[in-house]
Parts: C-alpha cells; structure tokens; sequence
C-alpha cells in the first residue's frame, strides 16, 4: 500500500492492523531480508509528501517523520538544529542516509539511533497520529516506554525547539568510516532559560539525560559575558556527566592483558567524559 | 529442470549480455541466467541496455578479440594489462554463483546449531516436511555411513578428516550444520530450516584455547591438533639484554563481499553438477564425492566467478549438503547464504596468543629467542596443522638468530573452525616478533630501523628449521628502501576542518589531542605448501587458428592469475588473442588458489606448455630457414631470426594448424618438520615485505587513523605492476583491518557480530593512502619468471608495522590485535 497523505495511511493501517508501515526501510528491510520479520502486508510511507518537509511555527520547528538524513544534514537545516544535523550526517553512509528517515529512527529506537541523544536534549515531542486523531508525547516518554505507540497510531511530525544558540553531536566510533556509535552526546545551550541540556546516547537502551550535571555545569557559565566556562569545570563536567550515565565498573585489575568488562568499562565512562567535555567546549566556543 | 535425464547445461541458460562467453569468470558461462522472467537477477541488466564507458570497454576487450592491427598498447610480462572480467564486474554485470539459474530449480537451506557445544538427542524433521512445497530434508542419516554403520555426518577434511557435513550426535560450533532442506521457495526452505525440531542437551563449551590442554576432550581426536617443537641452537645461551611480551591476536574474517552462493545439478548417472565458488576444486570434488559416497568422476565441479576469498571460501558442508539435495530430490538446487550464515561457516583467522622472549647482546643482535604459540583451530582440525608449522618455522621472523626454541600447539575449541587466510600462521607471528623487536630497540636505545638492519636476513642464512634461505631475502634493502621514503607532510599548515582526523569528518577527533606515530615491520610468508605438500599443476595451451587457449584449474579469485596466463600466453607465442578456458574438474587439477602457489605452479605450467607449442611452431619454420629455432625470436606477432633478416607474421607460420601441448610444474620436494626438533626443509621459498605506518591516534578517546602505509616488496620479478600494486593495496588494507577493527566476537561460542553493521571493516575513509614505494625485483632462480607471491606478505606485516605506529604515537605497550580502545588510552 502507497498511501499519498497521513490520513489515508491512518485508515489504510486501521484497515489492516496487522500491516507495518515502512519508511526508508533501511532498518526494516534488513530484518526481512535477513528473515526476521516476515510482515503480512507493508504500509509505504514514502509517498506521504507532507511528512517529507518541515516548517516553522511559533518557535519550534515542526519536521515531517519522513525527513531523510541526508535532508537533515543540509546547510539550510543545519543553521537552525546543528546537532541534528551532524547526528545526521554521521549516521550510516549516503546510501543509508538518502533512505533512512527521522521517524524511523525514533520508532526502531536502536540504542545507537544517532538522532536520539540530539533529540532527547532538544527535548523534542513527537505528534502521534491514530484513527482518534492525533496526540503530542515527549519524544522521551516514547522512548522509555513511558507512553508507547497505540494499534493504529503512525509517528507523523517531530516539533523542536528552536534555541538560536549552539549545539554539539559528537560521536565515539571504532572506525573513521561510518559507524555505530560507542558512546555519543548531544549537548544544547538554551541561553534564554540559562541552560544547559545534554544527552547520552548508546551506553543504555535510550539516551539518557545527567539532569545534576546540567544543572551544575549551567550555574559555571558565564552567560552574560563571552559564556566562557574554566577547562576545569568543562573536564569536571564530563566526570560527572560519564558518571551519571555509565555504571561504576567491577573492580579488576585493569593493567592485565585480558582487558575485560572492567576494563571496557572504565574505558567507556573515559570516552562518555572526553565526549561531553568537548561537546562543552566546542559549545562555548 | 524439466528432463532430469538430460545433460544439465542443456536446460542452462546462456550468459547475460554483459558478458561474454568464456570470459574468465563466465566459467560457469552456460549455467548462467538471463534466466526467465521472473527469475530476476543481475545478469539480465546486459551491456546491451546500458550506455557502456567507452575506453574501458575497449580495454577490456583488448586481448581477446585484438586483430593484429591494434599493436599499440604492449602485451606480455612485466606489462599491466586490464582484467578481462574487470567492465563487467565494475558494472554489476558479471554473473557469480548467486546469480546462476536453472529451469525447475528448488531452493536450499540450512538448519544450523544455535549451541556452541552440544550432544543432539533427536532430529524431528516431519514439521519441516509437512510444509507444503517441501522436497525434501536431509540429515547426517543421508551420507555415507560411517566405518561402523552408523552415520556420522561423513567427516572429511583437507588434512585430517574430523569435519561432518552435518554434526550427527554433537554439535561442536556454533552455527554448525545439522540439517538441510529443499523447497520451492526461498522462504519455504527457511521456514522448514526452522521447523526441524532438534532436541539438544547443550554441553560447557569449550572456547578458551588455553584451557583446551586440560578439558575433557570435545571430539574423539582429542583437543590437540599438533604439537610442534622447534629447537634451534644451545638452549642456555642468554644475552646482555631480555625483553618479555604476551600478545594476542583476534578473530579476522574473511568477509568476502559475496555470500556463499552456489547451485547443483542432478546429473542422469546419479551424480550431480556443483556450481560454486571453490578455490580448491579438485579438492572440493574429492571431500564432496567422499561424504556422498560417490566416485569422484560422478562428481563435476564447475567454479563460478568467486565473489571475494583471501585462501579458503566455502565449508565443505555448503557444498555437499547443496549436492546431496539435488541427488535426493533430482531437481537442480540453489543455495544461498545470508550473510549471517556466511560469518558463522566459512573459514577465519587463527585467533593465536603468542609469549615471547627475547634475549639480545648490547650491540642489538639477537641472540636467542623462545616462544610460546598457540593457535585457536576452532572446532575442526582444516588446515591448523599447516597454519601451526609456519607460524612456529618463522617464530622468530626474517632475522638472523643463532639459537631460536619455540613450542607451538594448535588446539580445538568450540569456537567457529578456523583455516586459510593470506599469510595464515606468519601473520601472528609477525606481529609478536616485531613487537618485541620494538621493545628490544626500546630497552637499548637503538632506532626501530637500526635494529631491524642489524638482525636481518639475508640469503644464505639458516631458519630456525636448518633450511638454508636459498632465494633472494633482500630485508636490508627493503628497510633500507623505507628509510629513504620521504615522510608525509604534518597537517600543520592546513585549517583543522580540512583534516582527516581520528573518528572522521565532522566527528569527536579534537586536533589538540592527536598524536602522530611512526612504525616500521618488516616480515615474511612462505611461498606454496610446506612440509612435503606435492605442489603440483598442470595446464594445456592450444593455439588455434589466430588464438591460443588456455587451459588450466587455478581458480582466478581476484589475483589476476587469468590475466597472467594471458600474458604468459602472450609473451612466449606472440599471440595477442588468449581465451582462458573455464575451470572445471574435468581437466586435471591445478590444486587450490592459496599460500601464493598459482603463480608459481600454474604460471609455470602454462609458461612450459607454452613454450611446448612455440617449438612445435618454429621447428618446421627453423628447418626451412636452415636454422636452430633457438635463433628464432617472437615479437609483436612477428617471427625473426636472430639477425633480423628473415621473418614471418606468426599467424602465417601457423598455416591453419593446430598446436596442443600440456605441461606440469612440480617445484623442488620439501620434507615435514621433524616432531621433535622442528628441523627439516620444509619450505619452497620465501617473500620479504617491510612496511612504514604513519597513524594519528586520539590519545583521549583512543581512536586511530592510519595516515599512511609505506610498503617496499620483494616480488622477484614485477609481471604485472598494477595488479601487483592492486594485491598489495588489499593485502594491507585487509592487515589494517585486523590491526584497528576487525574482530569476529564469539561469546562463550555464539557469534555475536555477525553482520557488516557489527563487524566493521575498513571504509574508505579508514584506508590510509597505501604507496609502494619499492618493488624490489631480484628474481628467484628456482621460481617460473623468478617472480613470487605478492599478495599474503603485505597482511601479513601490515598488522604489525601499524601497532608499531601506535606504540610510537603512545608510548603504550601494543599487545592485543585488534588494538582496543582502551589499549590506545587507557
């Protein structure tokens, strides 16, 4: 089914409840190419071209679910939500990127999803769309499972913030080329409420937010001046950031050839630290 | 297929436009499909529909259809002609074994063990059968019986023959076969794969290699595949100086970008046809005719183009149960692999923990070495022993050491069976000894290249194993050759954002915390199979008409070997048009494409083959000029005397006949490794590589780029510079991939990254600017055209000249392959 508006994909999906709509598929055909899923009937969304756009309303910007990430990576879009943007761009190579959409990166929830961490820091909504009509969730909430998707409901735009201020995307990977990440943040200034919102992403199953360590590091800044920050808080921001988000490692002996759990571990929390840190930094900058 | 009772090509269909018949590769030409519609494969997108690139395309042809007029561009050796297949394959048109059609074909699948280790109580498989659209299902019960009459999944092997097609009473990998199923559909073949009901009772897997010594054993052979000692001089000597290391080396796999894929074809004498894409295909057919209880002469082979190997590709279990499928239903079967089955069957690197120590005098000559190695074989013996033989005969690298003691085990696990990859066995070795040679430099102060100058081999000196080096070892020069290469220019002068850093463009690399390091490696690899393997290959050339044919079984899996063989060709007769015949076992066997061997036996083959024809072709014309045929030369199509005067177009002197001839190269006998001593000359030759790596490594977040690898090669003789280039560009690309990524993960035996999304290879960007910076050409007597392998050298060093740089950037012990992260900063 090519469904050409939301409504018709609401009714075509309320007509066949057992029916998975698909996007860019990028993630979606993979599983039924590989067997996993074998879905009765697939729901294209592809065509939906009011889902393909986004638009500004009273200080948010509202993104259509079908947004690709090579659209989002664009210098228009990065102007106004830069971290998206580079979540954007690092996430997977042109192919996938040419596919893969923002709403199918929010409804597969894979921990490493590289919007989500920039999402959970923008603290983005999303409007989900049902045959009762539509409701507005926290993009986090949908995430933790707070307030999941109903039968019948479609993910239909993404609103964000739009904060005129800085906003960092870095991720950790094991290769140059495009990857998933180890550890990324996400780290947004919102200079007219003074603070600072940052997000972890793929150390847990959804991106988590170090609410304390915002609080603190959003109380060094200047923001007045040059919102400068000493490279001291910035590093002690990152601590504290590593250590709200990764588990305290078992003790061993880390100097061992046999690195293990404890030594990926204590690495992990250094990468999560180094990450935030810059973020910070290039933030302020 | 409609008519079991006719022969199988005739239902096959022709090939695809893109390629033409016989081509190299369209090997399986008359198995391929246009196919019906419906069938829908890649090979209907011809060249016929599509705008092909001009130049390319007459460079592909070129060779092949050349009339004589176009004599511009030069042929034979030491030229860089364009692989035939290399437009079709660029295009996506060139037809590999997953592409191969057949009228009435069914579809194959496998039930695969998810235990690494487990005892099989019961199969169940009347759910599967149940299905409608299932032909067939076949287990252990449906080989060849074993010696006592039970079934015992008909075990066989390419050295010990311990591997079953399908696991009968214990499952001993992950992954491991233990049914197989033929239904109309793809997906009906999968669903019934996964209605077989086994009852398993799962059993401790045995995965640490170093716990294999004591475990109760997981297989009737025991957990020891070999033992082997090597002593070499007096065990007390000592030096002024000792370094000690542990390191470790993880699991590579070969990752060939095409799945394995293949098709068989009931044959009326109660045989069957296999199109796949062996390596080995006169010993595939061997191991397939032997599970199947068949002869082997019921047994065709025929080899597809291969879509990737690095050595060995394909498990004797995706072979015969693909076979067995087509006998039991006498339909044609295709199979083809995901890519999650791919990673768990086929072949991978030994995963090998190596101790060393090394003792030194104050100058920095080597004075003694000991080492302790042990290679992971996985679950079945494949090649171990031979991976063990050369990793415990180069222990202690291309240095010249008065007393050298290695032991060397090779063991079983529950892991995934490892075999043959580009310098199997060196390669872990390499990275070790250069380690050490690191540490060595480091604890005297010396310079990394210094200390590798004052120990290197030379030809004339004696391995550890007695044998005396008897072919070029220019290791001197290749380092001195790196020493000379200019370094590549530091970032500083460019804007950061220009940078490549660690982490990629747009990524977290920091410029504030990169770090540049430099390491040198140099290694070497043995060339052709050790310890009394009989190397042997035959080839035929027939020269015809204006075109000559190359018949020969080296299977081409990306080497260049037909295009060699078309320079040979080329080179001794004058002709430019060659045809290289398809490989299949019907012609004597030319053994399989790995350890560097087809270059070696085959080139040589076919060179003597030629050489045959081109006497038959000047004898009469030397009786008629009142000459020797020695005085007689072959170039641009011409026949001259020696002293210019008399001459005749080669196509003339041929006078319509037709020339055959068939040659064997068989390089000089080895002898195994002595079990107590390790001593014997076990090796036909040698090649050297040195290699300079210069990485950017991110001292924060421990993430490394490879800025660049600088490789000076001992080839011999260059017989075909780009492709060497080309061989040593993948070589060191795949030896950086280990070095910084690749690691196949086998938790507590399950394969837990078994996809390109977890198992990561290198990327574009990941791949360093790779220059070759010297081929140093000082031929191998012994060795046709004096030229070696080039392919297995550079991955073999690559690993360790990277780790070097790391260590250098760092200042960090390097021990584990792949370098962890946390390994990199702390």
């Amino acid at each position: 089914m090519l469904p050409a508006s939301l409504d018709e994909a609401v009714t075509a999906l309320a007509a066949s409840p057992a029916a998975v709509p698909v996007a860019g598929g990028t993630d979606l055909m993979g599983a039924v190419n590989a067997g996993l899923l074998r879905p009765m009937a697939l729901i294209g969304l592809g065509r939906i071209n009011e889902l393909r756009g986004w638009q500004y309303q009273d200080g948010t910007a509202q993104l259509g679910a079908g947004l690709t990430h090579a659209r989002m990576g664009r210098p228009d879009f990065a102007a106004l939500m830069p971290a998206l943007a580079e979540a954007a761009r690092s996430a997977g190579p042109p192919q996938v990127r040419n596919a893969g959409t923002l709403g199918g990166n929010i409804v597969t929830a894979d921990p490493a999803g590289d919007t989500l961490p920039v999402l959970a820091a923008l603290e983005a909504t999303v409007t989900l769309v049902g045959p009762e009509g539509g409701r507005e969730v926290p993009v986090s909430h949908l995430l933790t499972g707070l307030d999941p998707m109903r039968g019948g409901e479609l993910l239909g735009y993404v609103r964000v913030p739009l904060l005129h201020a800085p906003q960092v995307f870095l991720k950790a990977t094991g290769r140059t080329g495009p990857s998933r990440a180890a550890a990324s943040v996400a780290l947004v200034l919102d200079p007219a409420r003074r603070a600072v919102r940052c997000a972890v992403g793929a150390v847990a199953p959804v991106p988590l937010r170090p609410l304390e360590a915002e609080q603190w590091v959003s109380g060094c800044i200047d923001w007045d001046g040059d919102r400068a920050i000493d490279p001291a808080a910035a590093a002690a921001f990152g601590e504290y950031v590593a250590a709200a988000c990764v588990p305290e490692p078992p003790q061993a002996d880390p100097e061992g050839l046999e690195g293990g759990p404890a030594a990926a571990a204590v690495r992990l929390r250094r990468t999560v630290s180094v990450l935030a840190r810059r973020a910070l930094g290039r933030a302020l900058k | 297929m409609t008519t079991p009772s006719s022969s199988g090509d005739d239902n096959l269909v022709a090939p695809g436009p893109g390629v033409r018949q016989g081509d190299p590769g369209s090997a399986t030409g008359a198995a391929l499909g246009g196919g019906p519609a419906g069938a829908g494969t890649a090979t209907t997108v011809g060249g016929g529909t599509l705008t092909q690139p001009r130049i390319p395309a007459q460079a592909a042809e070129h060779g092949e259809r050349a009339d004589g007029t176009d004599t511009a561009e030069p042929i034979g050796l030491g030229t860089s002609p364009v692989r035939a297949d290399a437009l079709a394959k660029a295009m996506g048109t060139f037809p590999y074994a997953a592409d191969l059609w057949a009228e009435g074909l069914l579809w194959g699948a496998v039930a695969r063990s998810p235990y690494a280790h487990a005892r099989i109580l019961s199969i169940d498989y009347g759910p599967a059968l149940a299905i409608p659209g299932v032909y067939a299902v076949v287990t252990a019960a449906d080989l060849r019986l074993g010696p006592t009459g039970l079934a015992d999944g008909a075990p066989s092997g390419p050295i010990v023959q311990d591997r079953p097609v399908f696991a009968a009473d214990v499952v001993r990998h992950f992954g491991e076969p233990v049914a197989a199923v033929a239904a109309d559909h793809p997906d009906t073949a999968r669903l019934a794969a996964a209605a077989i009901t086994v009852a398993y009772e799962p059993m401790e897997p045995l995965t640490d290699p170093e716990a294999a010594f004591t475990a109760p054993p997981i297989h009737p052979d025991g957990n020891l595949f070999r033992h082997q000692p090597v002593r070499f001089g007096d065990p007390e000597a000592t030096g002024d100086v000792v370094v000690e290391g542990l390191y470790k080396v993880g699991r590579q796999d070969p990752a060939p970008i095409g799945a394995e894929a293949g098709l068989a074809v009931p044959r009326p004498d109660g045989g069957v046809e296999l199109h796949v894409a062996s390596t080995d295909p006169h010993g595939d057919r061997d191991r397939a005719a032997h599970c199947l209880g068949l002869d082997p002469d019921r047994v065709r082979l025929v080899v597809s183009g291969v879509p990737g190997a690095t050595a060995d590709r394909e498990d004797v279990g995706f072979q015969v149960a693909l076979g067995l499928l087509a006998i039991r239903t006498g339909h044609p079967v295709k199979m083809a692999l995901t890519r999650e089955e791919s990673f768990l069957t086929h072949p991978h690197r030994h995963p090998a923990l190596l101790r060393y120590r090394h003792h030194a005098d104050a100058e920095g000559r080597l004075v003694k070495v000991e080492a302790q190695l042990l290679l992971d074989g996985g679950a079945y013996a494949e090649v171990s022993s031979e991976a063990l033989a050369a990793a415990a005969a180069m222990a202690a690298g291309p240095y010249v050491v008065p007393h050298v003691f290695v032991d060397a085990w090779a063991v079983r696990t529950n892991n995934p069976p490892a075999g043959r990859m580009r310098g199997e066995g060196a390669l872990q070795t390499c990275f070790a000894y250069e380690s050490q040679l690191d540490r060595l430099a480091a604890a005297l102060d010396l310079d990394p290249l210094e200390i590798r100058r004052r120990n290197a081999m030379s030809t004339g000196d004696q391995l550890p194993t007695g044998q005396a080096v008897t072919c070029p070892a220019p290791v001197a020069e290749l380092l001195d050759a790196l020493a000379a290469e200019p370094l590549p220019p530091l970032p500083v002068d460019q804007p950061d954002d220009e940078w490549l850093l660690p982490g990629g463009p747009g990524g977290a690399g920091d410029p504030a915390a990169v770090r540049r390091g430099i390491g040198y490696a140099v290694g070497m690899v043995h060339i052709l199979g050790a310890e009394g393997t009989d190397e042997v290959s035959t080839a035929s050339v027939r020269v015809s008409g204006s075109q000559a044919s190359v018949m020969c079984t080296a299977v081409d899996t990306g080497t260049g070997f037909s295009t060699l063989a078309r320079q040979i060709v080329q080179d001794v007769l004058g002709i430019t048009d060659v045809y290289i015949a398809p490989v299949d076992t019907d012609q004597p066997p030319a053994g399989p494409s790995a350890r560097g061997r087809q270059t070696w036996v085959s080139g040589g083959a076919v060179e003597r083959a030629a050489l045959m024809v081109r006497h038959q072709l000047l004898q009469p014309l030397a009786m008629q000029f009142g000459m020797s045929p020695e005085l007689l030369t072959i170039s641009d199509g011409k026949i001259t005397s020696y002293d210019g005067v008399l001459g005749m177009p080669v196509l003339q002197a041929l006078e319509g006949k037709d020339l055959w001839a068939t040659a064997q190269c068989r390089p000089h006998p080895t002898e195994p490794l002595d079990a107590e001593t390790g001593q014997g000359d076990a090796f036909v030759g040698l090649a050297f590589c040195a290699m300079r790596a210069v990485v950017d490594v991110d001292v924060e977040l421990g993430t490394v780029r490879a800025v660049e690898l600088a490789v000076a090669q001992d080839v011999g003789r260059a017989l075909n510079p780009e492709q060497i280039e080309a061989r040593i560009e993948a070589g060191a690309t795949q030896g950086l991939g280990l070095a910084l990524m690749e690691d196949l993960v086998s938790e507590g035996g399950r394969i837990s990254n078994a996809s390109f999304t977890r198992y990561r290879l290198p990327t574009s960007l990941d791949a360093p600017s790779i220059r070759v910076v010297a081929l140093l050409e000082e031929r191998d007597v012994v060795a046709p055209f004096g030229a070696k392998a080039v392919g297995a050298a550079p991955a073999t060093v690559a690993p360790a000249a990277v780790a070097a740089a790391v260590r250098a950037a760092t200042g960090r012990q390097i021990n584990r392959l792949p370098i962890p992260a946390e390994d990199v900063a702390g």
